[in-house]
C-alpha cells in the first residue's frame, strides 16, 4: 500500500505540473481530491489493512492528502492571480523605462572638438591658473603699463598686481618658461573680463589658445595650421581670409575670417551682412616674449592664436543669448 | 571714429567706391566697420516754392498752400505762422522719413503719409529746421535761400551729400585718428602721396613772445608746448561748410574758434585748445603737476579732484586746463572773447591715459594723446588753425609761435634685414621689394649692410620702434593673403599631459553615469560666499554685487542652478561640474601670488526624483545611499580599492552627515546631504546630496596600470549570517569584524537586510550579510566553511556585543 501512496503522489505531481488552466485543475481535483477521488479511495482501502500497519500507513496517507490539497490550492491561487493580467493582451507600444542620459556641456563639447583637431596636428594640452599676476597676464606679453592696449581687456583686480586672467595667453609664458623649443601646445581655459553682462557678452567665458615655437616656423605655417583647423572644424569648402590687426604679444598680427556658414556668404544678421565671420586672432610671437622667457630671438620663431569658445558655440548652434551657458537650464543642456 | 569722404578727397585722389574703399582699407588693418551716405537721410525731400497761401476752410491756425516742387504743384496743409507765398522751402514728399517728430516727446522719426487734415487733403509737408534735424528752431518752417533751385534734392541744397566712414582704430595706431592718417593709408594702398594743405598766413609785426610766456616745469610729462596768440578775433557762427564737416564726423558746431580747433584736430590728429587770452593771469602759461586734493572745474562744468601726478596747464595764478584731457571753465572762449592763446602740445601718452582713467574722463584730445600724437606736428597744427581763423574770423596773428621743446626727439632709424622678413613671413622677398613696400608708407630707406636697409621713420608713426614692427608693415603691404599657406609640417611627437586626460576621462565617466554637466559662474555674491565659509577671494572692482567673490567650493553655484531648474519644473537632477575653486590661503600676504590657492574639483549632485516618472517605474526621491553609491562607483573606477571613508561627521558649512573620502590616506574630498537650512536659503525644495572631490588627488593616487588576476578555478561558497546588535552600532563595525575574522578566502561581503521590529525588542536591530568565500587552490569542504563561520560568529559576538540571529 505504501507503494500505491508513493505512486499516486508521483502521478499527482506530474498531472499538476501539466494543469495549466482552470479546467485541467478542476479535473485534477476531481481525480484526486473529490469524494470519489483516488485519495479518498485509498482512505477506504485503509480500513481493511492490519492494525499493525495502520498507524504508519495512516500517517503517510494524511501527509499525501495535505500535500495534494495545499499544492492544488497554491496552483489554483496562482492561476487566479495570473489570469487577471493575462486578460490584457501584450502591448508592445507601452513606453520603455526611461534611462537617465548624461550630457557634456556645449562649451566642453566645443573645446573638446577644437582640442581634438589640434592634437591630431601634434599639439599637446597645457593649462594655467585663473588667478594670475599682472606680469604673466600683461607685462610678459608686451603690454606696457598705462598703454591703451590694456583697454582692450577690462580687468578684474584682486590685489596689487594680482588679477583674474583676461585671456589664456599667460599660459604661453608659463609654458615657455618651463619648456625649451620646440613647443607646440593648445591651452583651453576660463577667462574673465570686467564688462556688463548682456545677451552678447559675459564677464566669464572660455578660450582656446595655441602656441607653436621652433626654428623655421613662419607666417606661412600659421596660415597652414589654421586653415587646416577651420577646414576640419567648419568643413572643407569653407573660404577664409587673414586681416592685419594689433595684439601686443604678436607681430605681425592677424584676424582670421571665414565665409559665413549660416548664409554661405550672402549676408545675414550673424555676419552683420558682411558675409564673413571673424573667428580667431593670431600672429607671429613678438620677440619680446622670447626675451622674457630666455629664448634666442634670432633662432626661434613661432605663432600663437586664440579663439573664444562661446562665440564659436553660439555661431555653430545658433544660440541667441550667451547667458544660457552659465544658467545651465536642463532644457538647454539636454539639447546638446 | 567718423571720417568724411569729401574731406579725404581734398587730401588724396582716389576713385574707389565707398564699398571698395571700406573693403580694401580694412584689409590693411584699418577697419572700416560701416559707412553712411548722408544724403539718404533726405531721400524724398526737395526744394519747393510756395505759390499761394490761403486760409484753411475749417481751421484758423492752418493754411492751405500750393507748392511748386518742380515736376508738379502740390496742395499742402501747413501749421506754421511764418509760411508765405514766394518763399523757397524744404518739402518732404509723401513717403519721406521725417528725422524729428515735433509732436513726439522723444522726437522719434516718422514716415510721412498722404493725409486729410481737418477735411482737406495734404500731399506733403513744409519742414522746420528742427524736423530736418539741422537746427533747434521748431516754431516755424525753414525758409531757404531765395536762389535755391526748385525741384533740387534737399540733400544737395543743404550740402548733405557726404559719405561718412565709421572706423575702428587699433591701440597702436594713434595716427589713424585723423583724416591725414586715413588719407596716408589710402595713399599706401594706391601708391600715391597725401596732399598736406599749406598753412599760409599773414603774421603781424608784433611778436607773440612779447605778449605771452610759456614755461614747462615737467618736461617728462610735457616734452613740447607750442603756442600762438591771435588778436581781434570775431567769435561767431562758423560758415556752413565747416558746420557740415563737423556734423558729418559727429561733432556739434559751437563757434568758429572752437570749431576750427576741432576741425584741425580731426584733420591732423593734433588736439588743440584755445584759451581766452584775457583770462590768462599774467599772460603766462606754466605747465606743472597738480597738488593732491586740488579742485578744478573743467569745461563741462564738473568739479574734479586732482592728484599730484596729474599734469596741469596753469597761468601765473591758477590752473586753466588739465593737460591733454580738458580745458578749464575759467579760461573758456566766449562770445565776448577778442584775443586767444592757442595751445598745441605733445603730452606723454602714459601720463594722459593715467589721468583720463583716474578722472573717468575720456575726451577727443585724451584719446589721441594716449595713443601718441606727432611731436613734430604741433607747430603746423597751430599755423593751420591760425590760417583758418584769419580767413573766417578776421584774426590778426602775432608773429611767430612760442615753441618750448627743450629736448628735440631723435628721429627713429631702424635696421631691417630682408632675411629677417623672410624668416618671419616665410616669403622670398628681395631687399628691393622690401624697400618698395616700405616706401609706399613714406618710410625712407637707405641701403645698409648687404642684406639690410636703414629705415627712417616719420615722426607721426610712433608705433614703429624696432625691426619686427617693419616686418609687419612689409606683411601688410605685401598682403597677408598673398603669403603662401604652408600645408606640410614636420612631425613632432607630442607628450600628452596626463592631468588633462584624467579630466577628460572623469567627464566621460560622469556622462556615462547619467549626469548632466554644468558650468556654473565662478563669481558669487557676498551672501552666498558667506554661507559657504571663509577665505573667499574678493574682487576689488566687481561688475556687480552679484559677482564680487570667487567661489571656494563648487556647491553654492550648483545650488543656484538647482533652484533655477526647479523653478522651471525640472525636478530630477543629476548634475556634475569640473572646475576650479579659489581661496586666499595666506591672509597675511594678499599681494603675493603664492597666497592664493587654486584647485580643480569635481562635484556630483543629486536632487529630486531618483528616476523619471513614467509607466512601469516606481520612482522615489534620491537619498543618502544614492550619493554614497555614486562616490563608491567613481572611486572604484579611478582608484580601484585604495580608498576609504572616514565616517565621523566633520563640520561643513553647507552639508551634514558628511563622510570624508581618503585615497591611500590622502584627503580627497567628502560627500553629504545639504543642510535643510541651506536649501531654504537657496529656495530649493527637497533634499540635495552632494560629493566634492579634488581631481589632483584623484590623479595622483589613481591606479594607472591594472594587473590581471586569474579567474577562479574552484567553486565559491555562499553563506548568510544575521546578527542582532544594539541599534546605535554602525554596521561598519560588524562588517569590519567579519572581515577581520573571515580569512583570506572571504572575497565579498554584502549587507542585504537591516531589520528592526517587535521580535527583537527595542534598541536592537538585525543585520544580515551574504558572505562569499573563494578558494584559490581547492574545493572547500563543509567542515572547513563551518569552522570559518564559527570563528566569525565568535569574533563578531565578542567585539560587537552581537548575538547570532540566523546562519545558513
Amino acid at each position: 500500500m505504501l507503494e500505491k501512496i508513493a505512486h499516486i503522489k508521483q502521478e499527482f505531481s506530474s498531472d499538476l505540473a501539466q494543469a495549466n488552466d482552470a479546467q485541467a485543475l478542476e479535473n485534477l481535483r476531481i481525480k484526486y481530491l473529490a469524494r470519489k477521488g483516488s485519495i479518498a479511495a485509498l482512505f477506504y482501502e485503509l480500513k481493511s489493512v492490519s492494525p499493525e500497519e495502520k498507524p504508519a500507513l495512516g500517517k503517510a496517507l494524511n501527509e499525501l492528502r495535505t500535500f495534494a490539497q495545499s499544492a492544488y490550492d497554491d496552483a489554483k491561487l496562482k492561476l487566479e492571480q495570473s489570469s487577471d493580467s493575462t486578460e490584457l493582451p501584450f502591448d508592445v507600444t507601452l513606453p520603455g523605462r526611461p534611462v537617465s542620459v548624461g550630457t557634456k556641456h556645449p562649451i566642453t563639447q566645443t573645446i573638446e572638438e577644437i582640442v581634438r583637431i589640434f592634437k591630431g596636428m601634434g599639439f599637446t594640452v597645457a593649462t594655467g591658473p585663473e588667478v594670475e599676476t599682472d606680469y604673466y597676464n600683461f607685462g610678459a606679453l608686451n603690454f606696457p603699463p598705462d598703454h591703451p592696449a590694456r583697454d582692450m581687456q577690462d580687468t578684474f583686480f584682486i590685489a596689487k598686481d594680482i588679477l583674474l586672467r583676461t585671456h589664456t595667453s599667460p599660459v604661453q609664458i608659463r609654458y615657455m618658461e618651463q619648456h625649451k623649443p620646440p613647443v607646440r601646445v593648445v591651452i583651453p581655459g576660463r577667462v574673465y573680463r570686467n564688462e556688463a553682462v548682456s545677451a552678447r557678452s559675459h564677464v566669464l567665458f572660455h578660450q582656446v589658445e595655441g602656441l607653436y615655437v621652433d626654428e623655421g616656423v613662419t607666417m606661412g605655417d600659421l596660415k597652414g595650421t589654421l586653415v587646416a583647423f577651420v577646414k576640419q572644424f567648419y568643413g572643407s569648402s569653407v573660404k577664409y581670409k587673414f586681416r592685419p590687426t594689433f595684439f601686443p604679444f604678436t607681430e605681425p598680427s592677424a584676424d582670421m575670417y571665414i565665409s559665413c556658414f549660416i548664409c554661405n556668404g550672402k549676408g545675414c544678421s550673424m555676419c552683420k551682412y558682411a558675409g564673413w565671420l571673424e573667428i580667431l586672432g593670431s600672429g607671429m610671437v613678438h620677440p619680446h616674449l622670447y626675451e622674457n622667457v630666455g629664448y634666442d630671438t634670432e633662432k626661434y620663431t613661432g605663432f600663437a592664436f586664440g579663439m573664444g569658445v562661446e562665440r564659436i558655440a553660439i555661431l555653430r548652434h545658433g544660440i541667441d543669448d550667451i547667458r544660457l551657458f552659465t544658467e545651465n537650464d536642463l532644457r538647454f543642456l539636454k539639447q546638446f | 571714429m567718423r571720417i568724411s569722404h569729401q574731406w579725404l578727397k581734398e587730401l588724396i585722389d582716389f576713385k574707389l567706391t565707398p564699398e571698395k574703399l571700406a573693403d580694401e582699407v580694412s584689409m590693411l588693418g584699418l577697419e572700416i566697420a560701416s559707412y553712411e551716405d548722408l544724403s539718404r537721410k533726405y531721400e524724398k525731400f526737395v526744394v519747393g516754392e510756395v505759390l499761394e497761401r490761403a486760409k484753411h476752410p475749417n481751421a484758423d491756425r492752418l493754411t492751405l498752400c500750393k507748392v511748386n516742387v518742380g515736376k508738379e504743384t502740390l496742395d499742402i496743409v501747413c501749421g506754421a505762422p511764418n509760411v508765405d507765398a514766394g518763399q523757397k522751402v524744404a518739402i518732404a514728399l509723401v513717403g519721406a522719413t521725417i528725422p524729428h517728430n515735433q509732436h513726439d516727446p522723444d522726437g522719434r522719426p516718422f514716415v510721412l503719409e498722404r493725409a486729410k487734415i481737418r477735411g482737406v487733403e495734404s500731399n506733403g509737408m513744409i519742414c522746420s529746421a528742427h524736423e530736418l534735424g539741422i537746427g533747434s528752431d521748431a516754431d516755424g518752417i525753414l525758409v531757404l535761400d531765395g536762389k535755391a533751385k526748385v525741384g533740387t534734392p534737399l540733400a544737395k541744397h543743404l550740402g548733405q551729400t557726404d559719405i561718412v566712414y565709421e572706423i575702428e582704430i587699433t591701440a597702436n595706431r594713434g595716427d589713424w585718428q585723423s583724416h591725414f592718417g586715413v588719407a596716408r593709408e589710402i595713399g599706401a594702398l594706391l601708391g600715391k602721396k597725401m596732399r598736406k594743405p599749406a598753412a599760409k598766413l599773414r603774421e603781424n609785426k608784433v611778436t607773440a613772445a612779447s605778449f605771452a610766456k610759456v614755461k614747462i616745469l615737467d618736461t617728462k610729462k610735457c616734452p613740447r608746448y607750442s603756442a600762438r596768440v591771435l588778436q581781434n578775433v570775431k567769435v561767431a557762427q562758423s560758415p556752413q561748410w565747416l558746420q557740415d564737416r563737423l556734423t558729418a564726423v559727429g561733432l556739434r558746431p559751437i563757434n568758429n574758434v572752437v570749431d576750427v580747433t576741432n576741425y584741425v584736430m580731426y584733420e591732423t590728429g593734433q588736439p588743440l585748445h584755445a584759451f581766452d587770452y584775457e583770462k590768462i593771469a599774467g599772460h603766462a602759461i606754466v605747465v606743472r603737476t597738480a597738488k593732491d586734493g586740488e579742485k578744478f572745474v573743467t569745461l563741462d562744468g564738473k568739479e574734479r579732484t586732482l592728484r599730484s601726478d596729474i599734469l596741469m596747464i596753469c597761468d601765473a595764478e591758477k590752473p586753466v586746463g588739465i593737460g591733454g584731457v580738458m580745458g578749464g571753465a575759467n579760461s573758456e572762449v566766449s562770445d565776448s572773447t577778442t584775443s586767444i592763446l592757442l595751445e598745441s602740445a605733445y603730452f606723454d601718452p602714459a601720463s594722459v591715459r593715467k589721468t583720463s582713467k583716474y578722472l573717468g574722463l575720456s575726451t577727443d584730445a585724451s584719446r589721441r594723446f594716449e595713443r601718441s600724437t606727432d611731436i613734430e606736428g604741433t607747430v603746423y597744427a597751430l599755423d593751420r588753425v591760425s590760417q583758418l581763423l584769419q580767413e573766417m574770423a578776421g584774426a590778426e596773428v602775432l608773429k611767430g609761435s612760442i615753441d618750448i621743446y627743450p629736448k628735440k626727439q631723435k628721429k627713429t632709424t631702424i635696421n631691417l634685414r630682408a632675411s629677417r622678413v623672410n624668416q618671419i613671413l616665410g616669403t622670398n622677398l628681395t631687399k628691393t621689394q622690401v624697400k618698395s613696400y616700405l616706401e609706399r608708407l613714406e618710410l625712407v630707406c637707405r641701403a645698409a649692410a648687404t642684406d639690410a636697409l636703414k629705415v627712417s621713420v616719420p615722426s607721426y608713426r610712433a608705433d614703429l620702434l624696432e625691426e619686427i614692427d617693419l616686418v609687419e608693415e612689409v606683411a601688410r603691404m605685401y598682403g597677408y593673403n598673398n603669403i603662401e599657406t604652408k600645408t606640410r609640417a614636420s612631425i613632432q611627437f607630442s607628450t600628452q599631459t596626463v592631468v588633462k586626460s584624467l579630466q577628460d576621462e572623469l567627464r566621460s565617466y560622469c556622462v556615462g553615469a547619467g549626469f548632466n554637466e554644468i558650468l556654473a559662474n565662478s563669481l558669487l555674491d557676498a551672501k552666498t560666499t558667506e554661507i559657504a565659509g571663509e577665505g573667499a577671494v574678493k574682487i576689488l572692482n566687481p561688475v556687480s554685487v552679484d559677482m564680487a567673490y570667487l567661489r571656494t567650493s563648487l556647491i553654492p553655484g550648483a545650488l543656484h542652478i538647482v533652484r533655477r531648474n526647479q523653478f522651471q519644473g525640472q525636478k530630477q537632477l543629476r548634475l556634475f561640474e569640473i572646475g576650479d575653486v579659489f581661496a586666499l590661503a595666506n591672509r597675511e600676504k594678499p599681494n603675493s601670488f603664492e597666497s592664493y590657492s587654486q584647485e580643480e574639483r569635481v562635484l556630483l549632485l543629486l536632487a529630486g526624483q531618483h528616476s523619471p516618472v513614467s509607466y512601469g517605474v516606481s520612482t522615489r526621491p534620491f537619498d543618502y545611499l544614492d550619493v554614497k553609491g555614486e562616490v563608491q562607483a567613481l572611486l572604484s573606477k579611478f582608484s580601484l580599492d585604495k580608498w576609504s571613508f572616514i565616517s565621523y561627521d566633520t563640520h561643513k558649512a553647507l552639508s551634514e552627515h558628511n563622510v570624508t573620502i581618503e585615497i591611500n590616506g590622502t584627503y580627497a574630498g567628502y560627500f553629504g546631504k545639504v543642510k535643510s537650512s541651506v536649501s531654504e536659503k537657496f529656495e530649493i525644495e527637497g533634499d540635495v546630496y552632494i560629493a566634492e572631490l579634488n581631481t589632483a588627488v584623484l590623479h595622483a593616487q589613481r591606479v594607472n596600470s591594472t594587473k590581471y588576476r586569474q579567474l577562479p578555478k574552484f567553486p565559491k561558497v555562499v553563506r548568510d549570517l544575521a546578527f542582532i546588535v544594539d541599534s546605535r552600532l554602525p554596521q561598519e563595525k560588524v562588517e569590519k569584524a567579519i572581515r577581520e575574522s573571515g580569512g583570506t578566502m572571504l572575497e565579498t561581503l554584502r549587507l542585504f537586510d537591516v531589520y528592526t521590529g517587535q521580535p527583537l525588542g527595542s534598541g536592537q536591530k538585525s543585520l544580515a550579510y551574504a558572505l562569499e568565500f573563494q578558494p584559490s587552490d581547492r574545493t572547500l569542504t563543509v567542515k572547513e566553511i563551518d569552522g570559518i563561520i564559527t570563528s566569525i560568529v565568535a569574533h563578531v559576538q565578542r567585539t560587537c556585543g552581537a548575538t547570532l540571529r540566523a546562519s545558513s
